[in-house]
């Protein structure tokens, strides 16, 4: 299966499965359209164009058999490693950062995620390390408590 | 109108006005400069900043950020002939050679007061037509609307160079965002999928938030892992001194290429969704197919570089006529610019003008004065920007991501919207992945609600469907829309036909720029 | 022992007294749940300067628009009861809790005081064919449920017309159309015949953008004296919108008496007279006790019309 074949058919199944729900909706007497009826439309189109999507990538690929695309020269091979790695350092960050408080949760995302990206060699690079994570949080902080009236969560464990 | 614009102008260059124009104009040129680093991104890193402004405050840093990261990227382009953002493309194809060929001074330079004239006839453009054209928008009833919504929403599904069909999925995909949680005329809740916050529906800026700056962020990181710097550093003791007035009478002797490009660059701005590296690449390819010696064009002479900076700037100008005028937003950038106003209350449109007078000419005079500021960083920083360029990954994205973050929760003090930015961080990627173009589905989640509010309203007010096709202007709107889904299917061909010849495959580049 | 238990409770007095005399230590957002430029916006951004000076910190307006009206009420509603967060109400509350449109009522709320009444206009487009009520009424007759009606749905632009209509014996069609901003802008634009509006909108009416056909007061206006009542024109109706303010359910009392007393104080001022006159709306003034039994007593009014109209839903 080709890569808008998988795709078609992911968007295909969440729009069928949206298209049912929505007649689970109750609709009000004031506005005699049905507040069903717009989402009907856009799920439906969305439903027939992934449809056309998927159609379209099986007549490519029979029409020109997929030897022809790994012949494409690949300039390197992506780093989905550390892609993941951050996604999951990211999620981890919104999840605690109700928790731990902004303070502690923000030095300890900016020290993590630097550490995971370009690990730390020299004493040099640790000192920069520990600066950026600390500085960082201290300035987004103060600046937005204290001249944009932003309050930054408080922590729920550390009321920090 | 000339005492109201006077009166802005003598109140932008407050202090309290002036710094955060200043201050958003030195990050937009920061920000263009940084290869990697679009303009979209350094005003969602500083959205959160203007939350506790006031309204014209936040504006003006806005506005002056979009005409600094309009300009910086040819810092970035004439100097390492790597565009700093998508809009400086066709910067590099002139200024990069020029700078080898011993000349970067006149070539930085010339791009700087190429995008300084450019933006100031795009302004005159923003001046001039906003009033009459809000005006002319009034005529638009909701069938006009969702009109110019479609259009709006064909012709960028259109532009993309990837399949149309992927191209409408992913506006598709925008509207059914739109479409979760509650139905916009009553406020009703409606396929919540039981999750008790999505009754308040999907808002919009962590969403766009999520998607862009992931989507850049990860394909970064992709490219050679989290280490590393931005680019290189440059060779930084190049010569850039040159003669002001020469480089000036160099762009004024060329007033039909100066005004041809600015016109290209309004122009794209002010139809919706498109942004400026296209009009950066049509001034660049006009100025070659006017020219007497198009075999030059590449080689390093002055034209290119003019063409192609007056072009992006005057773009500038374009965009924000359409977000006043219409309330619809030209690009990614005014998309935010949109999501600021409606957080301070102010809601563009055909009346807003006339509302807010003091904002509106605020906002015209932060374009016209952030010009010379954009000059004088540029001047001055030149050299130094181009140190900050070295700044390594590993340092930005993480600042980036908490910036981020403190944006949404900033929205409406609720960790909710960082959720909202998570997950649609996630999805951009996974669309970026997939193929699928970005700038539809943004504004897909931009234009959702006003579609389905002004469907139903033109259905109440006369079921007949046919007024969309009957009305003058909603017909000719329909027209455009089809024509402009024909045109790019025609255009798909000849590109696929020239790609079996030349088996070159599109960039991604376009994926992500707006 | 009793020294230090003394000594506990008189610094946790001292403490709370300290954090009430604190109060309000950051900005107070009061939610508008209508767009910029309407009439409950211009109404509390006249409000906000008095206000804030008797109650000596920052308000910020916060304009939660959408859903008439009951987007920013439910926010409100889930906000902390902390005396940061206070509504500007106006009678759509009790309009579309009855008529089924939200789940918010004024019960969810403690009340600070209602500050300003506003009499409605019924207005026209200026495309409409129609130069005067009588003509409009007739032409109604002719074709019932043809002509076109701007309104906030289940709110009181819905409800007004829907009084004329039933005491006209009219039909009338209803196009959604959020806040007076947006139904000025349709209003405008002709994209309906009439709509809900009120004196704020008589720079328009002069200039001959829409076209004022009667008031829902007992007399003529002063501003307006060629604008003939509903009742001259044989519909007996009045009608207005009063506009008030609310604190979410369980707001502390010393919060909620300094509110109360600095909204009292600001709505004597004859500075803010001034800007409601400008405003074509009349301070209103009624204590928390007072407003109460208003409240009380407009949300069975409403209930009442809701079920007279045939919107009654609970």
């Amino acid at each position: 299966m080709g890569r808008d074949t998988i795709a078609g058919l992911v968007i295909l199944v969440v729009s069928l499965a949206l298209l049912g729900l929505t007649f689970e909706i109750h609709s009000n007497p004031l506005v005699p359209v049905s507040p069903a009826f717009y989402p009907r439309l856009v799920l439906g189109s969305t439903a027939f164009l992934s449809f056309l999507m998927i159609v379209f990538d099986v007549a490519a690929r029979r029409r020109a058999p997929p030897a022809a695309a790994p012949a494409k020269a690949r300039p390197a091979k992506p780093r989905y490693d550390m892609v993941a790695v951050m996604f999951a350092i990211f999620t981890v960050y919104v999840v605690l950062l109700p928790y731990l408080g902004f303070r502690i949760a923000t030095v300890a995302f900016l020290a993590v995620m630097q550490y995971a990206m370009a690990r730390p060699r020299t004493r040099r690079a640790w000192i920069v390390l520990a600066l950026v994570a600390s500085i960082a949080t201290a300035v987004t902080y103060y600046m937005f408590e204290g001249y944009l009236q932003v309050l930054l969560p408080r922590g729920r464990w550390t009321d920090f | 109108m000339f005492d109201l614009l006077g009166a802005a102008l003598v109140n932008i260059v407050h202090v309290k006005y002036l710094l955060p124009l200043f201050l958003g104009t030195l990050a937009g040129v920061i920000g263009g400069a940084l290869p990697g680093v679009t303009v979209t991104m350094t005003i969602i890193v500083a959205l959160p900043f203007t939350f506790g402004l006031d309204p014209l405050q936040g504006l003006a840093a806005m506005a002056g950020l979009y005409v600094g990261g309009s300009a910086g990227g040819l810092v970035t382009a004439v100097l390492l002939g790597i565009p700093g953002t998508p809009s400086t493309v066709a910067t590099t194809f002139d200024g990069y050679p020029m700078g080898r060929n011993g000349e970067p001074g006149r070539a930085l330079w010339l791009g700087i007061w190429g995008s300084f004239f450019g933006g100031m006839l795009g302004g005159v453009f923003l001046i001039f037509t906003t009033k009459p054209l809000a005006e002319f928008a009034l005529a638009f009833g909701p069938w006009e609307y969702f009109s110019l919504f479609v259009l709006a929403l064909s012709m960028v599904a259109g532009l993309v160079e990837t399949s149309l069909v992927k191209a409408l999925v992913s506006g598709f995909i925008g509207l059914i965002v739109t479409v979760l949680g509650n139905d916009p005329m009553l406020g009703a809740p409606r396929l919540t999928l039981g999750i008790p916050f999505l009754e308040g529906g999907i808002p919009f800026l962590p969403v766009l938030i999520g998607v862009f700056a992931f989507a850049q962020i990860m394909s970064e990181v992709e490219k050679s892992g989290g280490a590393g710097a931005m680019t290189q550093p440059a060779n930084s003791d190049a010569n850039l001194k040159v003669s002001q007035l020469k480089v000036i009478w160099e762009i004024l002797s060329r007033p039909f290429l100066l005004v041809w490009s600015a016109i290209i660059g309004v122009w794209i701005g002010v139809l919706p969704a498109i942004g400026g590296s296209a009009a950066n690449i049509m001034s660049y390819d006009q100025a070659k197919k006017f020219s007497k010696h198009p075999e030059k064009f590449g080689t390093g002479i002055p034209e290119g570089i003019i063409a192609s900076e007056a072009g992006n700037n005057a773009n500038v100008g374009g965009s924000l006529v359409t977000i006043m005028a219409f309330g619809i937003p030209g690009d990614a950038v005014t998309a935010v610019m949109l999501g600021a106003m409606t957080i301070h209350g102010i809601q563009p449109g055909p009346l807003f003008i006339s509302q807010h007078p003091q904002i509106a000419y605020g906002i015209f005079a932060a374009y016209i004065v952030a010009h010379p500021i954009m000059v004088l960083i540029l001047g001055v920083g030149a050299r130094w920007a181009m140190r900050i360029m070295t700044i390594t990954k590993s340092t930005l994205f993480p600042i980036v991501l908490v910036l981020c973050v403190i944006g949404a929760f900033a929205l409406d003090n609720s960790m909710d919207t960082v959720y909202v930015l998570l997950v649609f961080g996630v999805i951009g990627y996974l669309m970026v992945k997939a193929g699928f173009p970005l700038a539809p589905f943004i504004l897909g989640a931009i234009l959702g609600d006003q579609i389905e509010i002004n469907l139903i309203r033109s259905i109440m007010t006369d079921p007949n469907p046919w007024l969309f096709v009957t009305r003058p202007i909603s017909g000719l709107l329909l027209l455009a829309a089809v024509l402009s889904v024909v045109f790019s299917l025609w255009q798909h061909k000849r590109t696929q036909r020239r790609l079996a010849a030349a088996a070159t495959p599109p960039s991604d580049e376009d994926i992500i720029d707006f | 022992m009793k020294r230090i238990a003394a000594f506990v409770l008189a610094s946790l007095a001292l403490a709370a007294g300290s954090a009430l005399a604190a109060y309000p230590e950051r900005p107070i957002k009061l939610i508008v749940p209508w767009g910029a430029g309407g009439d409950t916006d211009v109404i509390y951004r006249a409000f906000q300067p008095f206000f804030q000076q008797h109650l000596g910190g920052t308000i910020v307006i916060a304009n939660i628009g959408g859903a008439s009206g009951t987007k920013g009420a439910k926010e409100a509603k889930d906000s902390p009861a902390d005396g940061y967060t206070i509504f500007a109400v106006h009678d759509s509350i009790h309009s579309t809790y009855w008529t089924g449109v939200a789940d918010v009522a004024y019960t969810d709320f403690e009340p600070i005081c209602l500050v300003s009444s506003t009499p409605s206009i019924l207005t026209a487009s200026p495309k409409a064919p129609w130069k005067d009520f009588k003509s409009m009424v007739a032409d109604a007759k002719k074709r019932p449920g043809q002509i076109t009606v701007g309104a906030t749905l289940g709110s009181t632009s819905h409800f007004f017309p829907a009084l004329v209509e039933k005491a006209a014996g009219i039909k009338f069609k209803y196009v959604p159309y959020e806040g007076t901003a947006g139904r000025m802008n349709a209003l405008l634009g002709s994209h309906v015949d009439l709509g809900e509006s009120n004196l704020t909108q008589k720079g328009k009416a002069d200039a001959g953008h829409i076209r004022f056909l009667a008031i829902a007061t007992e007399k003529r206006s002063e501003e307006i004296p060629n604008v003939p009542t509903l009742k001259e024109e044989g519909v007996d109706v009045e009608y207005a919108v009063n506009r008030g303010l609310l604190a979410p359910k369980g707001t502390p009392a010393p919060v909620l008496e300094k509110l109360r007393s600095a909204c009292g104080a600001a709505a004597k001022e004859p500075g803010f007279a001034k800007a409601m006159k400008l405003q074509g709306t009349l301070v209103h003034y009624l204590n928390a006790q007072e407003y109460t039994a208003f409240l009380k007593k407009n949300d069975q009014v409403n209930k009442d019309l809701a079920k007279e109209l045939g919107l009654l839903k609970r």
